[in-house]
């Protein structure tokens, strides 16, 4: 038996695709398995492609394969618009619903089965022929039946029809009536029940957790999923929600909601980003908490809105006039998006600065299924330092202090009002227009910050210590970079780098790369923005260069093994 | 009880000697503060950027001058997040109605309980003098560094008050500047709407508006009463009808009134439905 399989679903939007994906995930992780689900899909609503790629594995959360197993395709024509990411290799096993283009040659193991047609005929409806290849497939992967059973049953989008039952039978009579090659799935290792989540929930449960009860927010793919959970979640909270009529505004909100002491939290993707750019100097300045999650898609302007990039990177670390010090942050697995989510309101609250979490549209959409240890973790959360009760007589907003962190008194507090501003200001808040107060405000900013730099528990390094050659990478690339350097199995012969933290940048990645001869960084963007990054940090070995290409497309594995080998060789 | 003067704060204003926007700031710290009895530290004033943003930093209570034109969203998300606090917005017409003129539909349909004063002194003044979207045709020479007549080509004027009439704010007034005694009126009822309040001041730019502005204003000045007829320009198609400020259709009717042919100072429209969104369930 297996210990992994790599699927692929595509059809044309309607056909359920999506909703298909992820009842197998379901089904699959209520059995215990891991899964990894990204999907792909145009612009359009309705009418417009849909694709899933899922992997479900025994044993670890693994990435989908290069070349699938197993595809179910309703839509040529759709499949066609979906081929570099459902690629097929001689080996695939295709299951199919009507006669492909006579330009396609199929693998050996291809299957058409009539799914439209069979589903139209027992349930009276085509609607239900994803249930149908649902039941085939639960049959093929060797699932326990009354587990899908219960699945469908509490999926309550589906609004539970007999038809739902007499598909999923349909589809398992299927395969007894036919010779399928053999694709069953061994048991999962840990039987647990896994919880399918992506990152964008994981964020908004995360900032929940943190205490966040604020959130001001545009919708804007592929972000909306954060907004989404949050207006969902302070809703039981009792927060305050508002979506508001743009980023600006959003981000404006959020600055005036942390000004009075509620934890506020905006969302957005790259266009939303950049408008929220001004105030982001506002709360740097003015020294106001404030984290901002930007789920990068491919840019610049408009770009490929649904598929994922890391090329905000430049913007997030300097965007804006000025000399505005913020903090970066950028998780790469599921638990990295709470777990960074929490670290980003305790560096908010705890330094009175903006911060900012760069996740992206792979991390953001890709649901997975994993054990839910990391959110019931122990968190440690941190609250604003405020001033003590008896420092009303002379209280400063902005002073000086041993951390350079000023207590900060809200609106509210009796006994302290003060006047913020974006303009440079004295320890008390009033405007100040001379250089010396200007120069120790920078200063001020910028140093309470340094502790940061030696936060190496935000900072990942694996593989052998002693090597000579070295990988830095960052977000969504870092799982691919794992997965093909263990593939490959040439741990011994590298050490990877992943920082969480990007800016302020730890001491420990630049030690990383100080100690190597050989540096690899691999990213995913056109530029190289973090390798830039980088050589603006630290020295870097004379031997260092980029792999970086414009996102749009996951990397594979076959790729990053091609550039591995060079740095390894 | 507070007493008079205890709101403002030592830092001196950058303004020109005779600006209008003293009249706000002392109908703001000498009277309506005071009278209302409103403790400072559950008061919050926002404001943007320009000569009159400048004001928070000269009233003791606590106070954000934030960037230009997002001083509404600013004071929106305060307001939700404390909906105890008393929280003021005020700006000019640069920061309200050219950059920040997108903020204020939004804010107007959520009905955010806040009191926005939009000090209008028909310039932007502290740049020095170019035109904003409430500046009146003017002579090039006339005061105004950049006149209509000729260059750049004319956009015509926004009306503020035909603006927030249009988007049914639930409370619209005008007062001036150099009538403090009614100003700081319409502010107190302003504060006490329950729901978000508009009111314009019309305030002199001693530096860059041409003379014959405020002359005319002060000059055509007309008070609004409840319940006594109004006071139209001999252009308008319109008859005098009886002021009543609970009714929308004819606070619409007098936001067509050019506010150069007949200036009107008071309360447009005081709406009595509506639920300030921080009170909904």
């Amino acid at each position: 038996m297996r210990s992994n399989v790599t699927l692929g679903i595509v059809g044309a939007g309607g056909h359920g695709i999506v909703a298909m994906g992820s009842l197998l995930q379901r089904i699959a992780a209520s059995q215990g398995y891991f899964s990894r689900m990204p999907r792909y899909y145009t612009a359009q609503i309705r009418g417009g492609g849909s694709a899933v790629r899922l992997i479900l594995d025994s044993r670890r959360l693994s990435l989908p394969a290069d070349v699938l197993d197993l595809l179910v395709c309703f839509s040529w024509e759709k499949y066609l618009e979906f081929e570099t990411e459902l690629t097929l290799g001689a080996d695939t096993v295709v299951i199919y619903d009507d006669d492909p283009p006579s330009c396609m040659k199929l693998p050996r193991n291809s299957f058409k089965i009539g799914l439209s047609r069979i589903s139209q005929e027992e349930t009276g409806s085509e609607r239900n022929m994803n249930l149908v290849a649902l039941g085939l497939l639960s049959r093929m992967l060797s699932f326990d039946r009354g587990r899908v059973e219960r699945v469908v049953e509490e999926d309550t989008a589906l609004q539970l029809l007999k038809e739902n039952i007499v598909a999923l039978d349909v589809g398992e009579s299927i395969f007894a009536e036919m010779s399928f090659p053999d694709l069953a799935l061994e048991p999962s290792r840990d039987e647990s029940p896994k919880v399918v989540i992506h990152g964008n929930n994981a964020m908004a449960r995360a900032a929940l957790r943190a205490g966040c009860r604020a959130y001001f927010g545009y919708p804007i793919t592929p972000s909306a999923e954060v907004m989404q959970d949050m207006l969902e979640g302070l809703f039981y909270e009792q927060g305050v929600f508002v979506q508001a009529e743009d980023e600006i505004a959003a981000v404006g909100m959020a600055i005036g909601a942390s000004f009075v002491g509620a934890k506020s939290l905006t969302g957005t993707s790259g266009p939303g980003f950049d408008l929220m750019t001004e105030s982001i100097g506002l709360a740097s300045a003015a020294e106001i908490p404030l984290v901002v999650i930007d789920v990068q898609r491919c840019g610049p302007s408009t770009g490929i809105p649904s598929k994922s990039e890391q090329s905000d990177l430049d913007h997030a670390i300097y965007g804006g006039h000025g000399d505005a010090p913020r903090v970066v942050l950028a998780p790469y697995d599921i638990d990295g998006c709470y777990r960074l989510v929490i670290e980003g309101f305790n560096m908010a609250e705890g330094y009175q600065t903006p911060v900012i979490i760069l996740s992206d549209q792979w991390l953001g959409q890709t649901f997975v299924a994993v054990n839910d240890g990391f959110m019931k973790s122990d968190y440690n959360v941190i609250e604003r330092k405020k001033p003590a009760a008896e420092e009303t007589d002379g209280y400063l907003r902005y002073r000086v202090t041993n951390d350079l962190v000023s207590p900060m008194a809200v609106a509210g507090d009796e006994g302290f009002t003060y006047r913020t501003t974006g303009l440079t200001h004295n320890q008390g808040g009033a405007p100040a227009f001379d250089y010396e107060t200007h120069q120790s405000l920078h200063q001020k900013r910028w140093e309470k910050l340094s502790p940061l730099r030696d936060r190496g528990d935000l900072v990942r390094v694996l593989g052998n210590e002693k090597a000579t050659a070295g990988i830095v990478t960052w977000g969504s690339s870092a799982p691919f970079v794992l997965e093909t350097v263990g593939q490959m199995a040439v741990e011994g012969e590298l050490k990877v780098c992943i920082p969480e933290l990007l800016h302020p940048l730890p001491h420990k990645v630049v030690r990383f790369v100080e100690s190597v001869e050989r540096l690899l960084v691999i990213e995913m963007n056109y530029s190289g923005q973090l390798y830039r990054y980088l050589r603006s940090q630290a020295d870097l070995p004379g031997d260092s260069r980029p792999y970086c290409r414009a996102g749009g497309r996951p990397f594979s594995q076959r790729e990053l093994a091609e550039v591995i080998t060079e740095v390894v060789k | 009880m507070t007493k008079a003067g205890e709101y403002r704060t030592g830092v001196k204003p950058i303004w020109c000697s005779g600006c209008g926007n003293f009249g706000t700031l002392t109908a703001l710290t000498k009277r309506v503060l005071p009278r209302l009895g409103l403790p400072r530290h559950k008061t919050l004033i926002v404001s943007g950027i320009g000569c009159s943003s400048r004001l928070p930093a000269y009233v003791d209570s606590y106070g954000f001058n934030s960037i230009h034109g997002r001083a509404v969203p600013i004071a929106q998300g305060a307001k939700l997040a404390r909906p105890e606090l008393t929280v003021l917005v005020v700006g000019g017409d640069g920061d309200f109605f050219s950059i920040g003129a997108g903020h204020l539909p939004h804010v107007v349909r959520r009905n955010v309980n806040i009191t926005c004063i939009m000090v209008n002194n028909f310039i932007y003044a502290l740049t020095k003098g170019q035109v904003s979207p409430t500046t009146p045709n003017v002579r090039r020479g006339e005061g105004v560094f950049l006149s209509h007549e000729y260059y750049p080509p004319v956009d015509p004027l926004l009306d503020m008050v035909s603006y927030s009439a249009s988007t049914r704010a639930s409370f619209i007034a005008q007062g001036i500047a150099t009538d403090v005694a009614h100003l700081e009126w319409l502010i107190q009822e302003g504060i006490e709407h329950k729901g978000f309040s508009f009111i314009t001041v019309l305030t002199p730019c001693v530096t860059y508006n041409p003379q014959w502005l405020f002359e005319i204003i002060r000059e055509k000045a007309f008070y609004l009463r409840d319940t006594e007829p109004v006071l139209l320009p001999e252009s308008s198609p319109e008859r005098p009808w009886l002021h009543d400020p609970g009714d929308i259709s004819l606070a619409f009717k007098l936001a067509q009134v050019p506010l150069l042919e007949q200036p009107l100072l008071g309360v447009f429209f005081r709406g009595k439905s509506g639920k300030p969104i921080e009170d909904m369930e």
